[in-house]
């Protein structure tokens, strides 16, 4: 798919200028080739957008086809009242929000001490982050959900938020305490000089100065609690109304309903907010990743 | 109210060792405060460490210790454990059929997604670090969009997809000769773990693109300038410096992409929920199906199981064993070659 000679090998440097001017479809070679394989490698994402649009008899006629014959928008309106998913749209993001504000308030405020105040234990919490660094995620469901039973908050979309911040905790702690310890520490000691106690030092000043990790942070975790599957999966089974929109399609198929233009309905639904992130986030969604490896 | 704010920026103060050096960077005369004046100091970092403290000791910690608890009981869920087994579970994790052959599938999972995955991702990272490509930045977007989707959302439309609606990928392969009778995808023994893989590799691969463009980024140009001068084409280069350059990066990418794919559960649990019996079966779809067994009414698979608490604690126990000695030899390697690229450079600066 991807096989294209890198561009490189075409691009000489010193090739004389009638050669260069000459083959211009030496040069569009590349972007034929990309994009055709870009075009290829979304087609299944293009299919389901056009899936939804279809009418039931267009949807089996049509088979691979883009094009709708006749076009349905009432699909969307089916799949956000009858099928549900208006209801698991707001779950979704409640819980997102949610998730989001918990894990950046409570991991922001944990790397922040842990980065600048000196205190008994202080070692014991740094190497208890380090193992758990280490521990495989997602063994631990069984004894979590009976956790969440006994807290009386099981079928709960808390108990579904509860967990999500609980696993973010430890590698969201270790990249603020990372980050505030390149801060430099000017401003807060000239404050501290001031008399600023130390919840001003805290909110007024080292959170302002995270705003960039909040954020590429905060899109992480967005992504991630909006896309996750196994935590509402598990903790909403027994409560059909509480679910998140991946675990509502998924019961949904399971319906043996052939309503297909209708899932793949909610199936753009519940990527649009995704994508729309995605698209005027890109740059910061981009380096919030690729600041994983660089570390 | 701060008088507990230290240097830490170089990752707290040295430990202190025997009575001459207690003193070490503080007023001479003044003797360290007792501890009970040093928790007090430290009160406010108390407050804004617990609901870290509370949720890792909670839902990170204490699971470990009672999924231990749990694999020694034969338990299916309700009330408390209280039939004892001892290792029994265990034995039937090991002589299982059914779980070595989900551990054999995700394995064949990872070994297949990982090499393929991370060279296609090389080489369109190449291609696309290409500073007079033009539409880089387009083409980046559009081969990254998949992996910032819900695998359960993927695979719902490839679900669909897969299905013979019309005109659909069966009647063209067939067209064009590459099979010769309808093919179920997802209902095949024999096609469905390659069906999976392809869209395996097909969901994730943004990710690696994206760790790569980062790595090959942070290769200096130079570099590329002074094998130029050298005389060295496109080929040599990418083997005599992109290649070495991402020695680092590259191992790390390897890490997460093993670690990633040895635990695909939402792709797989959505697009066939291990069937047909047990075709597409993964480690973390047949332990959720053993411990939730009863609930599972929805997926295609149809396979309905008692839930069987202990057992599915000793298989996810057993697994994550196996995960954690991957990982730390993982971290170990990556250590060294950081260590002796350090001390290459070292001694480099050194002379």
């Amino acid at each position: 798919m991807a096989s294209t000679t890198p561009p490189i090998a075409r691009t000489p440097r010193t090739v004389p200028a009638r050669q260069r001017r000459g083959p211009a479809l030496g040069r569009s070679l590349p972007h034929v080739a990309l994009l055709l394989s870009a075009f290829a490698w979304i087609y299944p994402l293009l299919w389901g957008l056009s899936g939804a649009l279809k009418t039931d008899m267009g949807f089996l006629d049509s088979g691979l086809g883009l094009i709708p014959h006749e076009y349905r928008w009432h699909n969307f309106v089916d799949a956000w009242n009858s099928a549900g998913i208006g209801t698991y749209f707001v779950n979704t993001v409640l819980i997102t929000v949610a998730t989001v504000f918990f894990t950046l308030l409570f991991s922001s405020a944990a790397g922040y001490v842990l980065a600048r105040t000196e205190f008994p234990g202080r070692r014991a919490l740094l190497a208890v982050i380090a193992v758990t660094f280490f521990l495989p995620r997602g063994y631990t469901i069984i004894p979590v959900y009976d956790l969440v039973n006994h807290l009386g908050l099981l079928d709960s979309i808390w108990a579904v938020v509860l967990v999500q911040v609980a696993n973010a905790m430890v590698f969201n702690t270790f990249m603020f305490m990372g980050y505030f310890r390149t801060v430099t520490k000017d401003v807060e000691e000239a404050a501290m000089v001031d008399g600023a106690t130390f919840h001003q030092l805290y909110f007024r000043i080292a959170l302002p100065l995270a705003r960039p990790m909040l954020a590429s942070l905060g899109l992480f975790v967005f992504i991630s609690s909006w896309n996750d599957f196994l935590i509402p999966l598990v903790f909403t089974l027994g409560r059909p109304e509480r679910q998140t929109i991946s675990v509502g399609l998924y019961s949904f198929i399971g319906q043996t309903s052939t309503d297909w233009s209708v899932l793949c309905a909610g199936s753009v639904i519940s990527l649009l907010p995704i994508v729309l992130v995605f698209a005027f986030a890109q740059r910061h969604v981009v380096s919030a990743i690729a600041g994983a490896v660089k570390g | 109210m701060t008088e507990n704010l230290v240097r830490a920026s170089t990752g707290g103060p040295p430990p202190v060792a025997g009575p001459p050096r207690r003193t070490v960077g503080r007023r001479p005369g003044r003797p360290r405060p007792g501890i009970g004046a040093r928790l007090r100091a430290g009160r406010w970092s108390y407050l804004y460490l617990m609901p870290f403290v509370l949720l890792v000791g909670a839902f990170t910690l204490y699971p470990i210790g009672a999924s231990l608890v749990y694999t020694l009981f034969q338990w299916n869920g309700v009330g408390s454990p209280d039939h004892y087994v001892g290792l029994a579970n265990f034995r039937q994790v090991v002589h299982d059929g059914v779980f070595w052959r989900s551990f054999g599938h995700t394995f064949l999972y990872a070994a297949v997604v990982v090499p393929v995955q991370l060279a296609l991702a090389l080489v369109l990272a190449v291609v696309l670090n290409n500073k007079r490509l033009r539409f880089s930045t387009f083409y980046r977007s559009v081969f990254f969009l998949p992996a910032v989707m819900s695998p359960a959302i993927i695979a719902v439309i490839f679900q669909l997809l897969l299905s013979n609606f019309g005109d659909s990928i069966n009647t063209r392969l067939i067209r064009a000769h590459v099979i010769d009778h309808q093919v179920d995808w997802l209902g095949d023994p024999h096609s469905v773990m390659w069906v999976v893989i392809g869209i395996g590799i097909w969901n994730t691969l943004g990710y690696n693109l994206v760790y790569f463009l980062a790595g090959l980024q942070s290769i200096p140009e130079e570099l590329y300038e002074a094998a130029s001068l050298d005389g060295a084409g496109a080929w040599s280069k990418f083997w005599h410096v992109t290649l070495p350059g991402l020695r680092e990066v590259g191992l790390m990418i390897l890490f997460l992409a093993v670690l990633g794919s040895l635990q695909v559960f939402d792709l797989v649990q959505v697009l066939t929920g291990g069937g047909p019996y047990y075709a597409s079966s993964v480690v973390n779809t047949y332990i959720y199906q053993q411990a939730f067994g009863g609930g599972l009414s929805a997926g295609g698979a149809g396979i309905t199981v008692q839930p069987n608490v202990g057992f599915a604690s000793a298989a996810a126990f057993f697994y994550g064993l196996i995960l954690m000695v991957i990982t730390v030899a993982q971290a170990l390697l990556l250590r060294r070659v950081r260590a002796s690229r350090n001390a290459a450079r070292g001694v480099r600066e050194g002379d």
